[in-house]
């Protein structure tokens, strides 16, 4: 509400996120040669994508290579959580896990991940693909947010 | 050529030495202070015109609220006054 209060939750539902500063000096954010530079010998653009899709109730996770022809899907579901617990960060922690320890096996080690959505498997999906050996290299969101919600979104729900 | 809002090139940070957690941090703390995630949620279920003018009339008193707050609280702090107690 007023300044003065405890600050609204960011990002994910729960997980609270304290202030951090970051340094505009350290090649952190993209930039025009950001296309060409090289990660482990490969070109940015070359770079195979993890997307991450975290919903509420679950978390899809597909690797595919720099075209966009995706090679492995996995998902919460598949990986043994069924109902409920699909929407866990454990969930999609384990599934990233296993996609990773996949994609080293067909040589996809170093990734770039874009993640969509707002789910719980959000950080965790991320988090479970470096457990299993993968090479993060960036985090890019493309959560699709309309300012102009078209078509009308249901209504809201009756408590 | 690319776009200005291509993707890997838009709402991306890099992970500096294989710490992600500071990665995501980075993200979403620049994504929750633009707005990104309030509008999305805003927009799962239709807003009523109702509800959208309180919301905005509530946005405005805030704003007002928090200004004058904050001027009053830099008031109470500064510093380095010429008379440090006046009246006295």
């Amino acid at each position: 509400m007023v300044a003065s209060m405890p600050k609204l939750d960011e990002g994910t539902q729960g997980e609270k996120l304290f202030d951090v500063p970051y340094d505009e000096q350290t090649n952190q954010f993209p930039d025009e040669g950001t296309p060409n530079r090289l990660f482990d010998g490969i070109r940015f653009a070359d770079l195979p994508i993890c997307d991450i899709n975290a919903t509420p109730n679950n978390t899809i996770m597909t690797l595919s290579n720099s075209a966009g022809c995706v090679k492995i899907i996995h998902s919460c579901g598949r990986e043994g959580f069924k109902n409920t617990r699909e929407g866990t960060n454990i969930a999609a922690q384990a599934t990233g896990i296993t996609l990773a320890t996949r994609g080293i096996g067909i040589g996809m080690k170093t990734v770039r991940v874009t993640v969509a959505g707002l789910g719980p498997g959000r950080m965790a999906a991320i988090k479970g693909l470096t457990m299993g050996g993968m090479n993060v290299v960036s985090i890019t969101d493309k959560t699709p947010v309309p300012w102009v919600a078209y078509p009308r979104p249901k209504k809201r729900r009756k408590l | 050529m690319m776009g200005q809002h291509a993707k890997f090139i838009a709402r991306t940070v890099f992970v500096q030495n294989n710490d992600i957690e500071q990665a995501c941090r980075v993200i979403n703390r620049i994504m929750g202070s633009e707005g990104w995630f309030d509008q999305f949620r805003r927009t799962r279920r239709y807003e009523k015109p109702y509800m959208a003018r309180r919301r905005i009339n509530f946005e405005k008193c805030k704003a007002i609220y928090n200004e004058d707050m904050n001027r009053k609280i830099q008031f109470v702090l500064r510093a380095n006054r010429v008379d440090p107690f006046p009246g006295c």
